[in-house]
C-alpha cells in the first residue's frame, strides 16, 4: 500500500431512489489497494444498488464516487470497465450458445491479418486464464452445456480477463460447490496480494471471515456497522443485519411423523431425447412419511432438480422406469397441472426464471394456481381474491402492497410469494429446490419455520439443497444423491454436515 | 450527474396515469388535431359532421374487431399473423354460402365462424404439438387461407346480390351495410361495439384471462403452477380466428362482395393498433381498451388524412411515424 492516503474505490453519501424507495441513503465504503472488502445485509440492504452504481450499470444517484482521488461518472458499465472496474453480476452475463472462449473474448476478440477472429489465440488465452483459476475446461465447449457452478467460474475468468483493477463479486459461491469455492477463495487471495481491489457481497457469513479484511454491514439503505473481518463474530453481524438480536434460525426438530406419503423404488427416467448438462435419475429409492421433512443432498450436477422436475410432471420427456406410490397409490405425473391434482406442489429453483412473473402484481402472482377455484362460473371476484391472498401472504409474514409489482419485493419475499402459491393448492407433497438460495438470513428462518409448519400441519416435505447446514439443521432425514442415484440415506440425528459432504463427494460406503 | 427520479413525488404518479391511459391521450391529441386541420364548411369543421363520425366508427369496426383478438394472442406471448387472410377467405365464404350454395343466414354465418374457429385452433395446435414458432405457424397459415380463398371464389370477388331467388342472398344480410337506432349508428359499429365490451370484461374478471396473462409474463412459470398452458393458448388462437372470420362477414355484408384478396394486410394495422394501445408484444401486459382507442386513432388519422387529400403514401408515411413514436413511449414507461 504504497499511497495509504488515496483508496482505490471511495463512495460516499451515495443516495439512490427507486419511485418511492430509497435503496441507498448516504452510503460509503472504501476499499484499498490489496484489500477484500465485504458488503454485507439483508436482500433489499441496498448492496446491490450500491455495486451496481460502482460498476456504471446504474445512474441518476446523489453523492460521489472516486476512483484513485478522482470523481468519476460512469454513464454505462463500459465507463467502468475502462477506469478498471469490472462486475461480476449474479445473475451472468455470459451467452449460452456461444464457447467459453468466445464469452470470454465478447466484444474483443483478436483478429488475424485476414481480418477473421483468431480463434487459436482465444483459445490458448483461454485455457491459461482457467488454468489460473484451475479448472479445466474445453474452450470450445458452448457455455449453456456447463453446470452452473462451472459458469460461474467462466464469469469469474472473463473480468480476470479485463486486467480489472476493481473486480465486484455479487453472490459468487452462491452456485459453487465446497471445492470450487476453496478455488475461489485462493484465486481472490492471489488477486489481493496482486494489488487488486475486491468488493465481495455474499450471505455466507461462514467464508467472509476467511476471505475479506474488511466487512460494511448494510440495513434498510443505511450503514449499520464496519468491522475489521478478522474479529468478525457471527452474532455481531447478524445483529447489524437483521437490527435485533438472532434468534435460533433453525427449526426444534419435531418428532411424530404418519403414514408414509411418498414411497419410490428403483426410480428413473431414460430420456426420449439427450438434454446436455441434465443428470436425470437413474435409480433412486426413497420413502417421505407426512408431517416429515426428507433433504435431498448432494454435489451440484448430482440430479436433485433433476428428480423433483420429473416428479412433478416437468421434467425430460421419456419412459419412466421404477415405481412411484403417492399416499399408496401408484402414479405417474403426466405435467404440472396433474402432479398440482395429485396434490403435489413444486417451488422451483430459480424464482426469477421459473417461479413468478415480475412485472405482474403480488396477488396476481399469489393465486395463479388456484384462479379456477377462486372463479364463481369462470369469473373472478377482486374482493376474493385479496382476501384468499392476503391470508396466505399475512400468515407468510409478507408485507407490501397486493398490487405492487412483484419485481419489487426483496428476494426473501418474492421467495414466500412462491410458496404461498404452493400452499395455496393445500398440497399433500410440497418439493421445493433450493428454497432460500440467494435469501437474507431474517427470511432464511422465516421459511424454515413455514416449513416446519406445514409439516406440523401433515404435510411431507421433499427439499433439496446444497447447504449442508440446511440439510442439517432443518430436515430429519437426508438422501444424498450421487449421479442421479441415492447413494446413501442420513438421519439428521446422529449424522452431522462433515458427514453429509463425505457422503455426497462418494468417500464412505 | 442527473437527479432525475430521485425524489418521489406527485411528478411520478401523474407520469403513471399518463403511461397508463397513454393510448386514450394520444387518441384525444389525434382527435383535437383532427378538428383544427379539418377543412370546413360554414365555420364547421366536415370531421366533426355526424356522417363523417360514423364513417370513422365503421371503418374501425373491421380493423378494431381483428385486433381485439389479436390482442389475446399477444397477451400469451404470440402472433397470428394469418388474421388478414382469414378477413378475406370468410368474406368469400359467405358470399359463395350465401349466393352460390343457397345456403340460410344463419347456417351460413354460424357455418363461416365455425371454420374460423377451428382453423385458428389448427394454427394454435400446430405450434404447441409441434413446437413451432407462433410466427412461422401463422405465416403459413396466411398462404393457405389466401390459397383456399382464391380456390373457392375461383379467383374473382363474387357479388352478393339479395332477393329470395335463387343465386340471391337473404335481405337480412344487407343489414351490416345499413344503420340502426334511427338511421344513425352504422350496424358493423354496433357489433364491434358489443364484442369490446364483452373482450374488456372477460379479460378483466375471467380466470382463463389470468392464466392468458400469467402465460405471457412467464410461461414457466405459469406451468408450474398447474396452468394448462398448451390448451389455453391454443384457444387464445381460436378466438383470434373465430374474431377474425366475424369481420370477414362484416366485410362481405358491407361492401355486399367477397373477394378472396381482400384483407391483405390488416394483420399488420391490427397489431399496429394493440402496440398503440399499449400493450407488450413480449407478452403479459396490455388491455383491450388499449387496442380499442388504438384502433379508433389509426380510423381518426386515416380519415383526417384523406378528409385533407394528403397523398396515400404519405399517409403511409405518417403512420408509420405514430406507431414508432407510440411504441417509443412504451419504453419511458416507469417499469417495476
Amino acid at each position: 500500500m504504497e499511497e495509504p492516503g488515496t483508496p482505490l474505490v471511495a463512495m460516499t453519501g451515495v443516495s439512490k431512489a427507486y419511485g418511492g424507495t430509497l435503496a441507498c441513503d448516504h452510503v460509503g465504503f472504501t476499499v484499498r489497494r490489496g484489500e477484500v472488502h465485504a458488503l454485507l445485509g439483508e436482500n433489499g440492504a441496498g448492496k446491490s444498488t450500491l455495486v451496481r452504481i460502482l460498476s456504471g450499470d446504474v445512474t441518476g444517484y446523489h453523492g460521489t464516487v472516486e476512483v484513485d482521488g478522482q470523481t468519476v461518472t460512469f454513464g454505462s458499465p463500459l465507463d467502468a470497465r475502462r477506469r478498471g472496474i469490472a462486475m461480476i453480476p449474479q445473475e451472468l452475463d455470459l451467452v449460452p450458445g456461444l464457447s467459453v472462449a468466445a464469452n470470454i473474448f465478447l466484444g474483443r476478440e483478436p483478429h488475424t491479418k485476414a481480418g477473421t477472429a483468431d480463434r487459436k489465440r482465444m483459445h490458448r488465452e483461454t485455457r491459461e486464464l482457467l488454468a489460473r483459476i484451475g479448472i479445466a475446461l474445453d474452450p470450445k465447449r458452448p457455455v449453456g452445456e456447463l453446470r452452473t457452478g462451472e459458469q460461474q467460474l467462466v464469469a469469474i475468468a472473463k473480468a480476470l480477463a479485463l486486467d480489472a483493477r476493481v473486480l465486484v463479486m455479487d453472490e459468487p459461491t452462491s452456485a459453487l460447490t465446497g471445492t470450487e469455492a476453496e478455488r475461489l477463495a485462493e484465486v481472490i487471495g492471489e488477486l489481493r496480494d496482486a494489488g487488486a481491489g475486491i468488493v465481495y457481497i455474499s450471505h455466507r457469513l461462514g467464508e467472509i471471515g476467511r476471505i475479506a479484511d474488511r466487512a460494511t454491514v448494510l440495513r434498510n439503505g443505511r450503514v449499520t456497522g464496519e468491522f475489521a473481518a478478522r474479529d468478525l463474530s457471527a452474532e455481531q453481524v447478524t445483529e447489524a443485519m437483521l437490527g435485533r438480536p438472532v434468534q435460533a434460525l433453525f427449526r426444534v426438530r419435531h418428532t411424530g411423523s404418519t403414514g408414509e406419503l411418498l414411497r419410490l423404488e428403483n426410480f428413473a427416467l431414460r430420456p426420449r431425447r439427450y438434454r446436455p448438462g441434465r443428470r436425470e435419475p437413474a435409480g433412486i429409492t426413497l420413502t417421505v412419511r407426512r408431517g416429515e421433512i426428507v433433504g435431498l443432498g448432494g454435489l451440484l450436477g448430482s440430479g436433485r432438480t433433476e428428480l423433483l422436475e420429473t416428479l412433478f410432471g416437468a421434467g425430460t420427456p421419456g419412459r419412466w422406469q421404477g415405481r412411484m406410490w403417492l399416499d399408496g397409490r401408484e402414479v405417474r405425473p403426466r405435467s404440472p397441472r396433474h402432479a398440482v391434482r395429485l396434490g403435489l406442489a413444486l417451488v422451483p429453483e430459480d424464482r426469477r426464471i421459473a417461479g413468478l412473473a415480475l412485472d405482474h402484481s403480488v396477488r396476481a402472482n399469489t393465486v395463479l394456481s388456484v384462479v379456477d377455484r377462486l372463479a364463481t362460473a369462470g369469473f373472478l371476484r377482486r374482493r376474493r381474491e385479496n382476501a384468499t391472498a392476503g391470508e396466505v401472504l399475512g400468515e407468510l409474514g409478507v408485507s407490501g402492497a397486493l398490487a405492487d409489482p412483484a419485481g419489487t419485493l426483496s428476494g426473501g419475499n418474492q421467495q414466500k410469494v412462491v410458496l404461498a402459491r404452493a400452499l395455496l393448492t393445500e398440497p399433500d407433497l410440497l418439493l421445493l429446490d433450493e428454497p432460500t438460495r440467494g435469501v437474507d438470513v431474517g427470511a432464511k428462518a422465516e421459511i424454515y419455520r413455514l416449513l416446519a409448519d406445514a409439516a406440523a400441519r401433515g404435510i411431507g416435505v421433499l427439499l433439496a439443497s446444497s447447504e449442508p447446514a440446511e440439510l442439517v439443521g432443518v430436515c430429519d432425514r437426508v438422501v444424498v444423491l450421487r449421479d442421479g442415484r441415492s447413494e446413501r440415506e442420513l438421519d439428521t440425528h446422529d449424522a452431522g454436515e462433515a458427514e453429509l459432504l463425505a457422503a455426497a463427494m462418494g468417500e464412505i460406503r | 450527474m442527473t437527479t432525475t427520479e430521485f425524489l418521489p413525488g406527485r411528478g411520478a404518479a401523474v407520469a403513471a396515469t399518463l403511461f397508463r391511459f397513454q393510448s386514450l391521450f394520444g387518441l384525444v391529441l389525434v382527435l383535437v388535431a383532427a378538428i383544427v386541420f379539418s377543412p370546413s364548411h360554414d365555420g364547421f369543421p366536415d370531421f366533426l359532421t355526424g356522417e363523417n363520425l360514423f364513417n370513422v366508427v365503421r371503418a374501425t369496426a373491421e380493423i378494431g374487431i381483428i385486433a381485439i383478438g389479436m390482442t389475446f394472442v399477444i397477451l400469451a406471448g404470440g402472433i397470428d399473423l394469418s388474421v388478414g387472410a382469414m378477413l378475406g377467405l370468410a368474406a368469400v365464404g359467405s358470399a359463395v354460402l350465401l349466393v352460390q350454395d343457397g345456403f340460410g343466414l344463419v347456417p351460413a354465418v354460424l357455418l363461416v365462424l365455425a371454420a374460423g374457429l377451428a382453423f385458428g385452433l389448427l394454427q394454435g395446435l400446430a405450434s404447441a404439438v409441434f413446437g413451432i414458432q407462433a410466427f412461422i405457424v401463422t405465416l403459413a397459415g396466411l398462404q393457405v387461407a389466401r390459397g383456399l380463398a382464391r380456390i373457392w371464389s375461383g379467383g374473382q370477388g363474387v357479388a352478393i346480390a339479395y332477393g329470395d331467388g335463387p343465386g340471391e342472398a337473404p335481405v337480412a344480410f344487407s343489414l351490416l351495410g345499413e344503420r340502426t337506432f334511427g338511421g344513425l349508428v352504422p350496424v358493423p359499429a354496433v357489433i364491434f361495439a358489443v364484442v369490446a365490451v364483452a373482450a374488456i370484461v372477460f379479460l378483466r374478471t375471467s380466470a382463463f384471462a389470468r392464466h392468458v396473462y400469467a402465460i405471457g409474463g412467464n410461461e414457466k412459470a405459469a406451468r408450474l403452477s398447474g396452468v394448462a398452458v398448451t390448451r389455453v393458448k391454443v384457444l387464445v388462437y381460436g378466438l383470434s380466428g373465430l374474431l377474425a372470420a366475424l369481420a370477414g362477414i362484416i366485410h362481405a355484408g358491407q361492401l355486399n362482395q367477397g373477394s378472396p384478396n381482400d384483407g391483405a394486410g390488416y394483420e399488420l394495422d391490427a397489431i399496429a393498433a394493440v402496440v398503440i394501445g399499449g400493450t407488450a408484444l413480449s407478452g403479459g401486459r396490455g388491455s383491450v381498451s388499449g387496442t380499442v382507442a388504438g384502433a379508433l386513432l389509426l380510423s381518426v388519422l386515416n380519415n383526417i388524412l384523406t378528409l385533407d387529400n394528403v397523398e396515400a403514401n404519405v399517409q403511409l408515411l405518417i403512420k408509420g411515424l405514430v406507431i414508432v413514436a407510440a411504441a417509443g413511449l412504451q419504453r419511458l414507461r416507469p417499469g417495476p
